[in-house]
């Protein structure tokens, strides 16, 4: 089923890097939840070994088959995202939710996987180094599907998340730099209009909170400045593992989901914060470095794109819980407690694995 | 197409993966100096933040300083009483669950509002006091539904009690709420909202002596205010206790004996100044209102016709009528105008200025000399030695005697009454003196002005033969922030003999059937001297057809030589002379026989 000279190939350091991720993430989803005898970090645990074994199994198929059927896999993703928008309830006032059973599923989180997969394969056969009007126009149908099916639900997190895809991947192609510029006065515009016409009074506040984070202590500034307390408070070494008060009491909101940064930084301080940074670009240097690596144009439209949306995420929540950044629902990849995400992070990382496993052309 | 992938250029491709590692290095980099910079260059700021959030200050108020009399009777003390503040900050939300609070609470939603209104420049931590002195049921209620109302906190305070009631309360005073008003005044720099404070009397007089200073504790709580244990404290220092000179046995006595009636009793110890009682009728129970909250007692006494809140000890004004011959006489036998001996003719009446004047014995007293004029109070007598001295000599000497000025002693809002000249009445009146007021001054009527404090410390001079007093109230003699440093203690410089004469008549007048017999007491050589006061002019009486009593007044001193006690009485609408003030003082003078000299 599986050659065993293909098993040597497996990078080691990438799962090192990941599963110390994760470990990490559920040692801070227990530490900031187990005072209310929460079964966040149980859940959590069993949704590691779901993804773990998933990592296994993705690890098993050849990504040359995934990219055949990307398209079959893009379409079915499509229509459980319109199934999901149509027929699901609401959950946290979205309805990006499936449950099966009792576990509760979030489509918009696994569509990356189908986004980069379609992506990789639309680019594959591409090759030249200049981009063809074409090509923009088709690579930005493909994503646009999706992300405005995942806007509705209204998700604008999750949906922000195929932007890098969808960049990264033009980026690759040739995109030229009077492109890129192009792309940022458009990505402006969007911004002006999505203001007037879509953000909601919330997101506005949120935005307005970034710049000045005193003004409102109790409202929208208040997460924000709770997190900046928590971090700052943590100084050098931190409170210690469950010792940290901004967490322990409550004055932290989302403390297990999106601020749980803060809470490492408030627990483990800057040595704590600095290293899962260093983690992250260490498994994101590994990642790129394994591009060159891939013998195929697939192959390294895949890495690339896993990098750059662990890199994304990675980089707007570790900047939102500092106020570098408007707080938007992005969970930081593999440590922030929601099974949807973790289960996508690793399939996404069992894809870049597998291209790299997969080298050497004669295997 | 495997072999045209042996041939594929992937330069480019590999190019731009690497200037987007080089972007992601850079932006992590950035990440990392951010997080240095707020986790230790702002390192402090963000602590102490988080200790603000995590640590709910309390205050332990400091039990104030108990009352004592100069035997040890506790006349103010503290119990244990819960209060409910409102803390805004605990709650967003709170302004919604008003309604339902003022239903637990049992109060009317307006009266909350207005209570809560009142505070509202004051920071959203600072508890507002909705409700004190709670039953425990109310606590019950409240500790009960504490999740429901994460703002409320239930605080326990000392409280104040008077265990006497009335007794003394005009001289002690009462607690009130600090007000906004004087919060930002910073004349109560240590105190807070809701905070109470001595009004009037000696609770106002001696408030940083009696206030102490209040401990805190360090709750540690999490974001909804629910208490996770105490984290630090520091212990309240109790207020001093206050001994104050009032004797309670003889205090007692006083205010039962004012019972029903409208007057004041100054006793205190000539030699010293020590005022061993200060009561004043009709009188309040300041436990009714130790509350922040203005109770319907408090606004009935307040509003009442009979002004039971004032201290008619030191802020009713009254002519001393008759009293006053002891000033006149001490002023013209100091000129030399008269000698003890002199002699007036008292024929019932006479003639000043083309007017009538007459003496209060119809028949007139004969001839009197000094000490016999003094027995009888004559008026006749005192007419011819004031017209002598006339006005500006007068008032002089009644200034040096102590009237028209504080008498110095530490109590809030004494008054300094009035002695009248001619140029008072010009700044007044804008006319010149008339020469026949001269007269109606000579016996105390008049303009004339004096508090029943002034009555007795003027007694008290006379009592020591020239050496003035000021009046005091506590025995462990801590600096008040009232009253003090009034006037001069200097005596008013008459020769010691002048007194011997006045002293001689005013125990005739108590000991040898003179208007003062009514204060006559077995074995104790009382002196003093009936006064009362004409409140309109008897023509004028007999002009409307009804009889307004005058006020009754009596002050004398025991023993005759080297005296121990001084009583001031006054009673109002008393009737003449001793008629009412003279039995009072008899009934003091023997309780303070009884209980002081033992022969």
């Amino acid at each position: 089923m599986i050659d065993r000279r293909l098993l040597r190939e497996v990078d080691g350091l990438s799962l090192v890097l990941v599963f110390s991720l994760s470990l990490i993430g559920l040692l801070f989803i227990y530490s900031s939840s187990y005072y209310f005898s929460s079964s966040y970090y149980s859940k959590q645990f069993l949704w590691l070994l779901v993804s773990a074994i998933s990592l296994v199994v993705v690890l098993m198929v050849d990504y040359q088959h995934l990219l055949t059927f990307s398209l079959p896999i893009y379409v079915l993703t499509n229509f459980i995202l319109l199934l999901t928008l149509v027929f699901s309830r609401h959950i946290a006032g979205m309805k990006g939710w499936m449950v099966i059973s009792f576990f509760r599923f979030q489509p918009a989180e696994l569509a990356k996987i189908a986004i980069i997969l379609v992506l990789a394969q639309f680019f594959s056969r591409h090759r030249q180094d200049r981009l063809s009007g074409q090509m923009i126009l088709g690579s930005c149908g493909l994503v646009a599907l999706p992300f405005i099916l995942v806007l509705f639900q209204p998700d604008l997190g999750t949906a922000a998340c195929y932007l890098p895809l969808l960049l990264a991947s033009l980026f690759l192609a040739g995109l030229s730099r009077k492109a890129v510029v192009w792309i940022l006065i458009l990505t402006l515009l969007l911004g002006i209009a999505s203001w007037h016409f879509y953000l909601k009074d919330y997101q506005k506040k949120r935005l307005i909170t970034v710049v000045s984070p005193g003004q409102d202590r109790l409202g929208s500034g208040y997460q924000l400045l709770q997190s900046k307390i928590a971090i700052g408070s943590g100084g050098f070494l931190g409170k210690g593992f469950k010792k940290g008060t901004q967490s322990q009491l409550r004055f932290l909101p989302a403390r297990h989901t999106d601020f749980i940064f803060s809470v490492i930084s408030e627990e483990l301080g800057l040595v704590g914060s600095l290293t899962v940074i260093s983690l992250f670009l260490g498994l994101i240097w590994r990642l790129l470095r394994s591009v060159e690596l891939a013998r195929d144009r697939g192959g390294k439209y895949i890495i690339f794109m896993v990098a750059c949306l662990i890199a994304f995420e990675a980089i707007i929540n570790i900047a939102m819980v500092i106020g570098f950044f408007p707080v938007v629902g992005i969970p930081l990849p593999f440590i922030s407690y929601g099974g949807s995400s973790l289960l996508t992070h690793f399939l996404a990382v069992a894809l870049a694995v597998n291209v790299r496993m997969r080298r050497f052309a004669n295997v | 197409m495997g072999k045209e992938r042996i041939y594929e250029d992937f330069s480019f491709l590999h190019n731009r993966v690497r200037k987007s590692l080089y972007l992601i290095i850079v932006v992590f980099s950035f990440l990392a100096l951010g997080y240095w910079k707020v986790q230790i260059l702002d390192h402090r700021k963000y602590w102490s933040l988080s200790e603000a959030n995590r640590l709910r200050e309390i205050k332990i108020p400091a039990p104030r300083g108990l009352f004592v009399d100069r035997n040890g009777v506790v006349l103010a003390d503290n119990i244990a009483s819960f209060k409910v503040g409102l803390v805004r900050e605990n709650n967003p939300d709170w302004k919604r669950s008003i309604p339902r609070l003022a239903e637990l609470l049992n109060l009317e939603e307006t009266v909350l509002w207005a209570r809560i209104n009142k505070y509202t420049s004051q920071p959203t931590f600072a508890p507002i006091i909705v409700k004190d002195s709670l039953s425990l049921e109310e606590i019950a209620a409240v500790e009960a539904r504490r999740l429901e109302f994460p703002e409320l906190i239930i605080e326990s305070e000392p409280k104040r009690f008077y265990p006497f009631g009335s007794l003394a309360a005009h001289a002690i005073g009462y607690l009130q709420e600090v007000s906004a008003e004087e919060l930002k005044s910073g004349l109560f720099p240590t105190k807070g909202t809701g905070d109470l404070v001595g009004k009037t009397g000696l609770e106002r007089a001696y408030e940083d002596w009696l206030e102490g200073e209040d401990g805190k504790k360090w709750e540690i709580v999490d974001s909804l205010g629910r208490s996770h244990g105490e984290f630090d404290r520091v212990e309240p220092r109790p207020g001093h206790d206050l001994r104050v000179t009032i004797d309670f046995d003889l205090q007692r006595k006083a205010e039962d004996l004012l019972q029903g009636k409208e007057g004041a009793v100054v006793v205190l110890d000539p030699r010293s100044g020590e005022v061993l009682v200060l009561a004043s009728s009709p009188t309040f129970d300041p436990n009714k209102f130790v509350s922040r909250f203005t109770s319907k007692e408090w606004e009935e006494l307040s509003s009442r016709a009979d002004h039971p809140l004032e201290n008619r000890a030191l802020r009713g004004l009254y002519p001393p009528g008759s009293i006053f011959k002891l000033t006149v006489a001490l002023a013209a036998l100091e000129k030399r105008l008269i000698t003890a001996e002199t002699a007036f003719f008292c024929s019932g009446k006479a003639e000043f200025y083309g007017r009538t004047f007459s003496c209060w014995l119809g028949g007139g007293h004969g001839w009197v000399d000094l000490p016999e004029a003094i027995r009888n109070s004559c008026n006749i007598y005192f007419y011819n030695v004031g017209r002598r001295l006339g006005i500006e000599t007068i008032a002089s000497f009644a200034r040096r005697l102590g009237f028209g000025c504080l008498t110095g002693i530490e109590l809030p809002g004494e008054k300094e009454g009035l002695v009248p000249d001619p140029k008072w009445k010009r700044q007044t009146q804008g006319v010149d003196w008339f020469a026949g007021e001269t007269i109606s001054v000579s016996i105390g009527q008049g303009p004339l002005q004096v508090t029943p404090l002034q009555v007795a410390v003027h007694t008290a001079l006379i009592g020591n033969r020239g050496r003035k007093i000021k009046p005091w109230l506590t025995l462990n003699n801590p600096s008040p922030q009232i009253g003090g440093d009034v006037g001069d203690n200097e005596g008013p410089g008459i020769q010691p003999e002048h007194y011997e004469a006045l002293v001689e008549g005013m125990w005739r007048s108590v000991n040898a059937s003179g208007t003062g017999h009514l204060a006559k007491v077995d074995g104790l050589d009382v002196c003093g001297k009936t006064g009362s006061t004409q409140i309109i002019s008897r023509e004028k009486a007999e002009k409307l057809g009804q009889v307004i009593k005058p006020h009754s007044w009596f002050t004398g001193f025991a023993p005759r030589y080297n005296p121990k006690v001084v009583v001031t009485v006054l009673v109002e609408y008393g009737g003449l002379g001793g008629a009412s003030a003279a039995p009072l003082a008899r009934e003091i003078f023997s309780l303070y026989k009884e209980k002081y000299i033992h022969d």
